[in-house]
């Protein structure tokens, strides 16, 4: 059995204790003594009451914990574009960020997939272990040279040698034109989607939202691991000039499969 | 109507000029004035500064003093919002009941000069000719903490012969700040030199603002610089007519 | 150029000097002085246009300050939600409750791991604990990897901004650094050249060194999970090569729900660099087997913190979500940069929060580096009143002045007890400004003005006139006229 390091305990005592008099000084307040309260010695840390939350027994619940899904949210949490309208405006974002957008319906996926490998001028691809069939093999027909290093278990030496590669994704947000992975097997692992210079996206119309909080609501429930890419990687830090492509795939092309 | 008037220490001090002006303005336009001879300050610079207890002897004394005004009109955002954004707190941290209750009683009586204008006589034409450039400092606590909005503009469009010269970041502080201008005396004079270029560059022939605060600091560096422009509180350009023009104090 | 002419700049707040005297090297610079307001000018427009186009910004304002309010009410039950779900997940969570105990912990983690270099992703969190000095010290070569602390590092600066941490060096400056210390003779100073030189000497960095430390914007507390927002991608690099991966957070960084982000991810990017979302934000949860570290510790740090938890009022210094918005539109920081404040937290926050941190037994000068202008409390994405605590915390050093001898030495002290005392009775108000005036025409020249003065007044005539005081004043006048209201001239 361990015992709860000291530092553990001091710090929630802190808080307890802080919780506490905040709590006494803001209904009876006086003199600009209570101004100073925090700054006094520890002060006895007070009773703690428990109630148990779905798993974990927490033993530092102030009396009166308010639930904060009963917190007031009066901010926009759906769109109202229209589909059309939507699509139209995560395109407009993606190509604000200088991402290559292109569409097509279903049927034409990997063709244009082909395409777009081809007109990039590279060979060497990985992609996740979940990505179709169909997307690997008529590029494969199509491209002379053509390698695809499927990540089984990839080194990370092996990934840095990939010159681009092709994912699938969770969603899209419109507003901000933000590609969320959740790194499920059609998304690849972390690694494999930041190493390669060149990102090949499929997004589907359908996976695209138009505000941030619609894309919260999508999720079943909150991912172990997400990435959250809006652009290539920037910096604005000499001189507060944009520069594009400091790590992470410098070229980012999406191809928005019109599925509804 | 009738109001009292709080002229603040550094007015009746150093700008009793922009009191006259007041007087002259309210009068014409049919307000019965009076002015309590006991007042003397409102605190702000004391709370500003740290010295709570000081400040709250003030606005004691301030709020017994005004107990039965129907209103009361100040000449400076500053000291208006003093009452407004400090005095509960202060109240509340050091008063009593019956003090607070005194406090909350005189709170929605006391206004801003173009508060009292617009809100409470209902005008913005004020009868005033001032035939000059000028450009509006909005200081920030009319700005930001009084929400003085557009009430300035709109009692300087009804001046006559007044041209408006739009000042550039107008939202920018003067880096005035009350004892801030002494504390921290050359940083508060690099604020004011990026805030002199701004008006300078107006081309006016006048900056006029709701607080003299601000006005003093622009415009004493002005007078150092020989600047060609000349600051004047916005209290003595709605007094100013053609009979009696403004006092031209610099 | 550094200052180091002048004094290099000094962020340590138990070392630096007072703010009026720190910001006199900054003042005195004009090339510095451009290239700050140059920065938030820019990402200033940027911001403004975005909240514009945001119909909901103040509501989201309104709920982001909701949501940080509500977790610092519940500090604990969250901090121990995170904790349990965390562990549960494979990550080992460690407590410090000061500076000193969070380097120790750190330095025995990377002891653990056998680490003589470590990748870092910039966390201001670790340059308060003065976490580099102390690795470098034990022996343990801590590489920064975002651009703005690779220029810091490599050109031994000190950061002026939490955001853009080096927009006080301009691209010359950079260039130079970059050549000295990569070997790059033949460097031009055009930004891409440069970024693509910091790519090349990072990337190996990135590929070989197994160790990383971070710092977290955010700890989701329903799930235990870490996010991390960056624009330029170390980040991802840190987070995901490494075999073992430390997060260092202050405990107030803790969110209740995953939820909650779609709340502060709307708010962050667009108030700290002016875009609708940064280009890259990271969430991850202990350990994920096969994708990323097989050890995961995170480092809680309270360090004045929970000391902070106890003020009602102050309490609200700890919402911040360090986007910096309120340091772009100060016009104080705006002439003085980030090194005046003397401490890593520069800006209004910093006038707020380093006191603090320090138990107010250092920085007292930060709550006065400011003219109260309100436009840092009108940008904050999670209405932080930063003037109501300033005002606050100038009463507890005033507080603490009254307290000590010093006090009778110092001119302000005396001379606002003095102004109560007059204030309190009208005659001797009437007094004063009768004497006062008399005192005065001494000073005062022919054209009426008043150029210079001593003592504290010559603060004032340093760089202003003054007008002499009127020969009547207002209330005298008043009474001369009698109950005669004044007659319009025909």
């Amino acid at each position: 059995m361990n015992t709860p390091p000291p530092s553990r305990q001091r710090i929630f005592a802190r808080i307890r204790a802080a919780t506490q008099l905040a709590a006494e000084t803001r209904s009876s307040v006086k003199g600009t003594s209570s101004v100073g309260q925090g700054f006094s010695p520890d002060n006895k840390p007070a009773q703690s009451m428990g109630a148990g939350r779905g798993g974990f027994q927490p033993t530092h619940l102030s009396p009166e914990v308010i639930s904060s899904e009963s917190l007031p949210r009066t901010y926009i949490r759906h769109g109202q574009l229209s589909p059309a309208a939507r699509i139209s405006l995560m395109i407009e974002r993606l190509r604000e960020y200088d991402a290559e957008v292109v569409e097509c319906s279903p049927e034409e996926l990997p063709n244009t997939i082909a395409a777009q490998l081809a007109a990039s001028g590279k060979h060497k691809f990985v992609a996740p272990p979940g990505t179709p069939a169909a997307w690997m093999v008529t590029a494969a027909w199509q491209i002379q040279g053509l390698e695809w290093n499927i990540d089984h278990g990839l080194t990370t030496a092996e990934i840095e040698q990939a010159e681009g590669v092709v994912t699938a994704a969770f969603c899209g947000v419109a507003d901000s034109g933000t590609i969320v992975l959740h790194h499920s097997p059609a998304e690849g692992r972390r690694v494999l989607t930041l190493l390669p210079d060149w990102h090949l996206c499929i997004l589907r119309a359908s996976q695209i939202v138009e505000t941030l909080p619609e894309y919260f609501h999508r999720c079943p429930q909150p991912p172990a691991l997400a990435t959250w890419i809006s652009g290539p990687s920037a910096t604005a830090d000499i001189e507060m000039t944009r520069i594009k492509g400091v790590h992470g795939p410098r070229f980012l092309h999406v191809i928005l499969v019109r599925d509804e | 109507m009738r109001a009292s008037l709080f002229i603040t220490c550094y007015n009746d001090t150093l700008y009793p000029e922009t009191g006259r002006a007041v007087v002259r303005l309210l009068e014409r336009l049919g307000v019965e004035l009076d002015f309590h001879p006991r007042q003397t300050c409102c605190g702000q610079m004391h709370a500003n500064t740290g010295f709570r207890g000081e400040a709250f002897s003030q606005a004691k004394r301030f709020v017994r003093l005004y107990q039965d005004a129907e209103t009361v009109v100040i000449p400076s955002s500053s000291c208006v919002a003093m009452i407004r954004d400090q005095y509960p707190m202060l109240f509340a941290e050091m008063g009593n009941e019956t003090l607070r209750n005194q406090f909350a009683a005189l709170l929605p009586r006391v206004c801003e000069l173009s508060e009292f204008l617009i809100d409470r006589l209902g005008v913005e034409d004020v009868g005033a000719y001032f035939p000059h450039r000028v450009t509006y400092h909005a200081s920030c606590h009319g700005l930001r903490a009084l929400q003085l909005g557009d009430r300035p503009w709109r009692l300087m469009a009804k001046v006559r012969g007044l041209e408006q010269v739009p000042l550039q970041n107008l939202d920018r502080c003067c880096g005035f700040g009350g004892t801030f201008s002494v504390k921290n005396a050359e940083v508060s004079s690099a604020m004011l030199a990026v805030k002199l270029q701004d008006v300078i560059a107006t081309g006016a022939e006048y900056c006029t603002a709701l607080d003299n605060s601000c006005l003093m600091h622009l415009g004493g560096a002005m007078h150092r610089q020989y600047a060609g422009m000349k600051t004047i509180h916005l209290a003595q350009i709605l007094a100013s007519t053609e009979a009696s023009p403004a006092e031209a104090t610099l | 150029m550094n200052l180091a002419a002048a004094g290099h700049p000094v962020l340590d707040p138990t070392l630096a000097p007072p703010f009026p005297q720190a910001a006199l090297p900054v003042l005195r610079n004009p090339q510095l002085r451009k290239n700050v307001a140059h920065a938030i000018d820019v990402i200033q427009a940027k911001r403004a246009k975005l909240v514009a186009e945001k119909a909901d910004w103040q509501e989201l304002r309104s709920a982001a300050s909701a949501i940080r309010d509500h977790a610092l009410e519940n500090l604990g039950y969250y901090l121990e939600q995170f904790e349990a779900r965390c562990t549960a997940a494979g990550g080992v969570v460690h407590w410090a409750t000061d500076a000193a105990e969070a380097r120790a912990i750190i330095l025995e983690l990377l002891r653990q791991e056998n680490a003589s270099e470590v990748i870092k992703i910039k966390t201001m969190t670790s340059a308060e604990i003065q976490l580099n000095p102390f690795l470098e010290a034990a022996g343990i070569s801590a590489y920064e990897t975002d651009l703005a602390e690779i220029i810091l590092q490599l050109g031994d600066e000190e950061p002026s901004h939490i955001v853009v941490p080096a927009l006080h060096i301009n691209r010359s400056q950079v260039r130079e650094i970059f050549a000295r210390r990569m070997g790059l003779k033949d460097l031009s100073d055009d930004p891409q050249a440069l970024t693509n030189a910091a790519r090349t000497w990072l990337r190996q960095k990135f590929l070989t060194i197994p160790t990383a430390i971070s710092g977290a914007n955010f700890l989701i507390a329903e799930t235990g999970s870490v996010v991390v927002v960056e624009s330029e991608g170390n980040g991802r690099m840190c987070l995901t090569l490494p075999r073992a991966m430390i997060t260092l957070a202050g405990i107030e960084k803790v969110l209740p729900r995953f939820q909650d982000l779609e709340v502060m991810l709307q708010l962050l990017a667009r108030s700290a660099t002016g875009e609708r979302m940064n280009p890259y934000t990271s969430l991850w949860t202990g350990v994920t087997p096969g994708d990323g570290p097989e050890r995961f510790h995170v480092v809680l740090l309270d360090n004045g913190r929970s000391s902070i938890l106890a003020s009602s009022r102050e309490r609200q210094t700890l919402k911040c979500i360090r986007c910096a918005a309120c340091m772009n539109t100060c016009p104080v920081y705006r002439q003085t940069g980030g090194h005046a404040y003397g401490s890593v937290y520069p800006g209004p926050i910093g006038a707020i929060l380093t006191p603090q941190l320090m138990r107010m037994q250092h920085a007292q000068s930060l709550p006065y580096a400011s003219s109260l202008c309100g436009a840092c409390y009108e940008v904050c994405p999670v209405k932080i009143n930063i003037p109501e605590v300033l005002l606050d915390l100038r009463a507890l050093v005033t507080d603490q002045e009254r307290g000590q001898f010093r006090r009778f030495l110092d001119p302000m002290y005396l001379g606002l007890r003095i102004a109560n005392l007059i204030f309190s009775r009208a005659w001797l108000f009437h007094a004063a400004q009768f004497f006062g005036r008399i005192g005065l025409r001494f000073f005062t020249r022919k054209d009426g003005w008043i150029h210079s003065l001593p003592s504290l007044g010559a603060k004032w005539t340093q760089t202003r006139d003054l007008r002499g005081l009127p020969s009547q004043t207002f209330h005298g006048w008043w009474a001369a006229r009698g109950s005669k209201p004044m007659k319009e001239a025909k």
